[in-house]
């Protein structure tokens, strides 16, 4: 093991990070977009359009990522032609984005539309029978009640796009993986494992930041809000009764 | 000043309220009673659009709205000028006591804060839960949570305030709590219509009782003529098997 060859390679491989990071926030951003959309259209139950709703989530659940990103990467642009549209230049990088958001926008749904039917119909119609708008209603009530449920999915959800992000590299990108293969490459593929081990290592680090993030959301859910004030109230009643304690031993003494 | 006209409706091809007439005047409190699944709940509802009637009118003070045409803008319209208070109390689960009080007369009513507040103060005092302003519903027991939910419904002043079983999903060592409130609020003089089991409550602060039973109105009448004079067969029935039940529950 050579953690000098480690050190060396380390900046030459994070310089690719921008484009990793720039896939996964637009796709989780968007992604997200899609899938509240979805989630929307879903819950509204549309006749002609559930059926091929549930076509398309159910076909996004089946296929693997990266053969969905072989569809769109080499596929869309048949598509299109096919419509008469000249879409070659597709790039690679929007490639793979549309991937992740139209994978997202099914993922991401299966993970809202339960959080969305775990708050009760009576937050619904307590907010209707006062005169909520219904744009008000889910801002305030709903979302905030959906938030508790959907973070830890959310958050997985994360992890797993920064995953699929390790594919993109197979349409050409030169992301973390990309760079890492071009750096195995001019080495004639000596010191593969301490490549691979900065990758994880990059990779791991990337992900505590997503934990972070969707910790501190979580720490701004009501439940969290209730918690703090009930583990707060027993802690000060702890002491309380540990001054009170002492104030009688003094007294004693 | 409500007036429902000739109103119905179906679940699923199955008539619930078959063409029900009521007049409520200002100040009343209307009881509504009837065996279980008769469309209590359901003709309350109907009152604030929860539901969607199939025919029918509404009058509510200077708001006439026919159900088939009913718009979007006139439900809220409607709901603005009533107020619920659920058998399930329906608090917000993510306010506190005090901003399920105040939040929708800022929203809604596009109050000033500190004016939301004082109200909120006032109300939430006498339902007799000052001490429990931060507190988040499920740190409170049912009875203290239908008490706020009533405190929350009289902060927007309603014309018109509709209780639906309120004390139904209570233990019974609470139910004494939420009745005197109830009644207070009706002696404030708030119009109200209500639906409940407890006949001697309705009995007692009711100005007018509606017996109800498998969709229509059988018969209506101050709780005196209801409660004793009566020769309803349905009606003395219905009333007879509750007494019956009670001593029995005794
Ligand atoms: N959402 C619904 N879908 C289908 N049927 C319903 C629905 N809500 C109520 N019903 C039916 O409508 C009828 C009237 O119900 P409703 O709740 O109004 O009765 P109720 O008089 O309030 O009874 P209770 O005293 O038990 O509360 C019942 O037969 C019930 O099964
Ligand atoms: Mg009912």
């Amino acid at each position: 093991m050579d953690i000098g060859y480690m050190i060396e390679i380390f900046p030459k491989l994070i310089s690719t990070l921008p484009i990793s990071l720039l896939i996964i926030l637009t796709s989780s951003i968007l992604g997200l977009m899609l899938s509240i959309v979805i989630t929307a259209l879903r819950i509204k139950r549309i006749k002609f359009l559930s059926p091929i709703l549930e076509a398309y989530i159910s076909f996004m659940r089946s296929i693997p990522i990266l053969l969905l990103l072989f569809l769109v990467y080499y596929g869309l642009p048949v598509f299109f032609s096919l419509l008469n549209l000249n879409m070659n230049d597709l790039s690679a990088i929007v490639s793979a984005m549309i991937t992740l958001i139209i994978f997202n926008g099914a993922y991401l749904s299966e993970i809202l539309r339960p959080a969305y039917l775990a708050v009760e119909k009576g937050q619904h119609e307590a907010a209707d029978s006062l005169g909520y708008t219904s744009f008000t209603k889910i801002r305030k009530f709903i979302i905030p009640q959906m938030a508790p449920v959907a973070l830890p999915g959310l958050g997985n959800a994360v992890i797993y796009l920064i995953h699929d992000t390790s594919l993109v590299f197979t349409i050409g990108i030169v992301d973390i993986m990309g760079k890492a293969n071009l750096i195995m490459a001019n080495s004639y593929g000596e010191n593969k494992v301490e490549v691979f081990l900065t990758i994880a290592i990059i990779y791991w680090m990337v992900c505590l930041l997503s934990d972070r993030f969707i910790k501190l959301c979580e720490n701004h859910t009501y439940l969290r809000k209730i918690e703090n004030k009930r583990a707060f109230n027993s802690q000060s009643l702890k002491l309380h009764q540990k001054f009170t304690k002492r104030n009688i031993k003094s007294n004693l003494d | 000043m409500l007036a429902i006209r000739d109103l119905h409706l179906s679940f699923n091809g199955n008539e619930i309220l078959k063409g029900i007439d009521l007049t409520v005047n200002k100040g009343d409190v209307v009881t509504l009673i009837g065996p279980s699944g008769t469309g209590k709940t359901t003709l309350l509802r109907c009152i604030n659009c929860l539901e969607n009637p199939s025919k029918g009118e509404i009058t509510l003070s200077d708001l006439q709205l026919n159900y088939e045409t009913i718009s979007k803008k006139d439900i809220l319209k409607l709901r603005r000028k009533t107020a619920m208070v659920f058998q399930q109390f329906n608090l917000f689960k993510n306010k506190t006591v005090l901003e399920n009080v105040m939040e929708a007369q800022i929203i809604v009513q596009g109050k000033k804060k500190e004016e939301a507040y004082k109200k909120s103060i006032e109300e939430l005092e006498k339902v007799g839960l000052l001490d429990k302003l931060e507190s988040y519903p499920s740190e409170l027991s049912g009875g203290q949570q239908q008490r706020v939910s009533i405190a929350r419904a009289l902060a927007l002043e309603p014309e018109l305030i509709l209780f639906d079983e309120p004390t139904s999903s209570l233990d019974p060592e609470l139910v004494g709590e939420v009745l005197r409130v109830i009644e207070n609020v009706a002696r404030s003089g708030v119009t109200i219509v209500l639906v409940t089991h407890e006949m001697s409550f309705a009995q007692s602060i009711s100005t007018k009782i509606v017996f109800m039973d498998k969709g229509v109105i059988v018969e209506e009448g101050s709780p005196q003529f209801i409660f004793e004079d009566s020769n309803n067969e349905r009606t003395k029935a219905f009333l007879n098997h509750f007494k019956s039940n009670q001593t029995v529950g005794v």
